[in-house]
């Protein structure tokens, strides 16, 4: 038994500038150990539709999101989620904006669309003093996963379902236990997490969960603070396996 | 004897762990308001869902499904084709995997069987699905109601009128058949609105099914393309691994037919994930040239795009394929995890003209006495092909091939390949 992580995603400048970092701040209290930030983008081409309206509702209040960046606390581990597909054309500048407050990067189309290009990547976002935080599905090839494992800088993310926020029925004993042999690093898992499927999960070997969807819904239904209430509830299931 | 324990597998064969790249995600187009992924839910038996998504390397098949398999005839035999061997008189050995020897005389009933089964264990009264050829469909249809299950069957308008005995034997079976465009679904109407002569195609019949399905809070039942449905089929390959184990053959060269990929997929993929073989070889239709003409991308697997985009190699989901007579080839995609193994050049393809597997049939029903299925005779041809080539360099090789299901319901449409290309 060890220490089980709690990985929080919240969208940039969800619900609005001031209640995103108040999420952020109040999240952090309750046992939230890594932040992913979503940087809003047009087409989250791998995300359920929560996520998706998330990214909407930032774009409809036209948020200044350079601006809330330089406003973010300073929080060790901040880890920014963005389509390498909306990055490409420029994405030295996009690591040199976020170098100063971020420790990593999570590219969910690195692997699935630049494979290939991997290793270039790879090295560049190491290059700007950033990790990178590898993204696996179990539709990746068990090779594949066993060596970018070794890479991914923090943890490595095995996302369980096709998309982020719809509990698609699966096994996810028998996903986590496929890979956890073959996966030397922390494995945290995600993916439209049920709180029956992260005590699974964390039977199976995980070291830890990442959970979105479910506190943009809660944000969309009752507020921050009831977002607040499943984080932690989240802590005390992950504690229960310490 | 040979025990049948020694040949018919304990578990199903999933490829995707072994596959050289990551399979990409279905995801919703751009501009989606809903989440089509979030739609299969509603339309997929639970179990079924739960394979496609669970991505084991190997699943159970459950004892009762097994026992089901062997009273359809499982193991099904594989035979060694030595009247063809001597008429091509070639050097290579040629073993094929015989299908046809199933109740419903093609490769479908393998996943049409354990669909139902998941189906009945979760209480569900009605499925519906479509079909090309007809062969899907009749799997669907007596599967169901060996587990006294109702069925709609969607078939293809072209095939509806051209296969009669297949439409017959669907509603023996207790099913419910209709041609597809029908005016039961908007999609239906749609289509015969703007052209209602529209002979009707697999991604319109899909389209209709699950819209059918959707309205009538019935479950829908996936005949192809998917993985969960080669997850099921790869009891053929396992078996004919276990076949030529016991009478100690070691393949060279697999070949098989390609509609959505179910066919071939079951039947190749538990040899390339085994390393068994050197060369597979995966045949098409050059009437319907998805191998040399379709691109990689994502597309939606049927054509009013109410699943979600897969990435493939399609012709594009609003093609309308010519009327050829191998109607189970005609559907516009490949399955994602066969695009990628022939993207990748560890499957080759070939595609071959209705005259010239029209011909290969001929040989094989002289040769061998079966009749093949339109569609398993473009196997038949890729093989005499592969084997006069043996026989130019006097190689010495094995080839298999999935005979994937007979012609004794394709005869009209033999009849009308014997008028036009005799």
């Amino acid at each position: 038994m060890s220490y089980r992580c709690l990985v929080c995603y919240m969208t940039l400048g969800y619900p609005n500038d001031e209640e995103f970092i108040e999420f952020i701040n109040k999240s952090q209290k309750e046992g939230c150990d890594i932040y992913e930030i979503g940087i809003p983008t047009k087409y989250a081409k791998y995300d359920g539709p929560i996520i998706r309206r998330s990214y909407k509702k930032v774009f409809d209040e036209k948020i200044d999101f350079i601006d809330l960046l330089k406003k973010l606390p300073n929080i060790k581990k901040l880890i920014a989620l963005t389509y390498l597909e909306d990055q490409i054309n420029d994405f030295d500048s996009f690591l040199n904006i976020i170098r100063d407050k971020f420790n990593g990067v999570l590219l969910p189309d690195l692997l699935i669309d630049y494979l290939d290009y991997l290793d270039y990547y790879h090295k560049k976002i190491n290059e700007f003093g950033l990790k990178n935080v590898i993204f696996t599905t179990p539709t990746f090839p068990d090779k594949l996963i066993s060596k970018v494992s070794e890479m991914s800088g923090e943890f490595l993310y095995y996302g369980l379902r096709p998309t982020t926020g719809i509990e698609l029925p699966i096994s996810p004993d028998a996903l986590v236990s496929r890979v956890r042999g073959i996966v030397n690093n922390k494995l945290i898992v995600g993916f439209g997490l049920s709180l029956n499927d992260i005590k699974n999960v964390l039977k199976a070997g995980a070291d830890g969960i990442a959970i979105g969807s479910a506190f943009i819904q809660r944000i969309e239904t009752n507020g921050i603070d009831y977002a607040i209430d499943l984080v932690r509830e989240l802590r005390g299931i992950l504690d229960e396996f310490k | 004897m040979v025990d049948n324990e020694e040949i018919v597998p304990k578990v199903w064969y999933n490829i995707i762990p072994d596959l050289p790249k990551p399979l990409s995600p279905p995801r919703d187009p751009p501009s989606s308001d809903f989440s089509r992924i979030e739609l299969l839910r509603e339309i997929m038996p639970k179990e079924v869902l739960r394979q496609q998504f669970t991505v084991e390397r190997f699943v159970k098949i459950p004892d009762e499904l097994k026992e089901k398999y062997e009273i359809l005839g499982r193991p099904t035999p594989l035979m060694r084709a030595k009247g063809l061997e001597k008429y091509l008189n070639t050097p290579a050995k040629i073993y094929f995997k015989y299908e046809g020897a199933t109740p419903t005389g093609s490769h479908k009933i393998n996943t049409a069987l354990a669909q139902s089964y998941f189906s009945l264990e979760e209480g569900i009264t009605h499925v519906v699905t479509e079909t090309g050829a007809g062969q899907w469909g009749t799997a669907v249809a007596f599967s169901s109601s060996l587990f006294n299950i109702e069925s709609s069957i969607f078939m293809v308008k072209v095939s509806y009128n051209q296969k009669p005995m297949r439409k017959t034997i669907m509603k023996l079976y207790g099913a419910h058949v209709y041609p597809s465009p029908s005016d039961l679904t908007e999609v239906g109407k749609k289509t015969i609105k703007e052209n209602p002569d529209h002979p009707g195609s697999l991604g319109i019949a899909m389209s209709e099914a699950i819209e059918f399905a959707l309205k009538n809070k019935f479950k829908y039942l996936v005949g192809s393309v998917l993985d969960v449905a080669i997850l099921h089929q790869s009891i053929i390959g396992l078996e004919a691994i276990n076949q030529l184990n016991l009478i100690g053959e070691s393949p060279d060269i697999l070949i098989g037919c390609v509609g959505g990929g179910s066919n071939f997929g079951g039947f190749a993929f538990p040899f390339i994930g085994n390393k068994i073989g050197e060369e597979f070889i995966a045949v098409g239709s050059k009437e319907i040239p998805k191998f040399s003409k379709g691109e990689y991308k994502y597309d939606f697997a049927d054509t009013a795009g109410l699943l979600p985009l897969i990435k493939m190699i399609t012709l594009g989901n609003n093609y309308v394929p010519p009327p050829i007579y191998s109607g189970g080839l005609r559907y516009h995609g490949v399955a994602p995890s066969l695009s990628m193994l022939i993207r990748e050049g560890i499957v080759k393809w070939k595609e071959y003209s209705e005259k010239e597997i029209y011909e290969a049939a001929k040989i094989f029903a002289k040769t061998q006495g079966i009749v093949p299925a339109p569609e398993s005779a473009h196997a038949i041809k890729a093989v005499i092909e592969k084997s006069l080539e043996l026989k130019k360099n006097n190689e010495k090789k094995t080839i298999v091939f999935n005979l994937s299901g007979h012609g004794l319901l394709d005869l009209t449409n033999y009849e009308s390949m014997m008028e036009r290309w005799s």
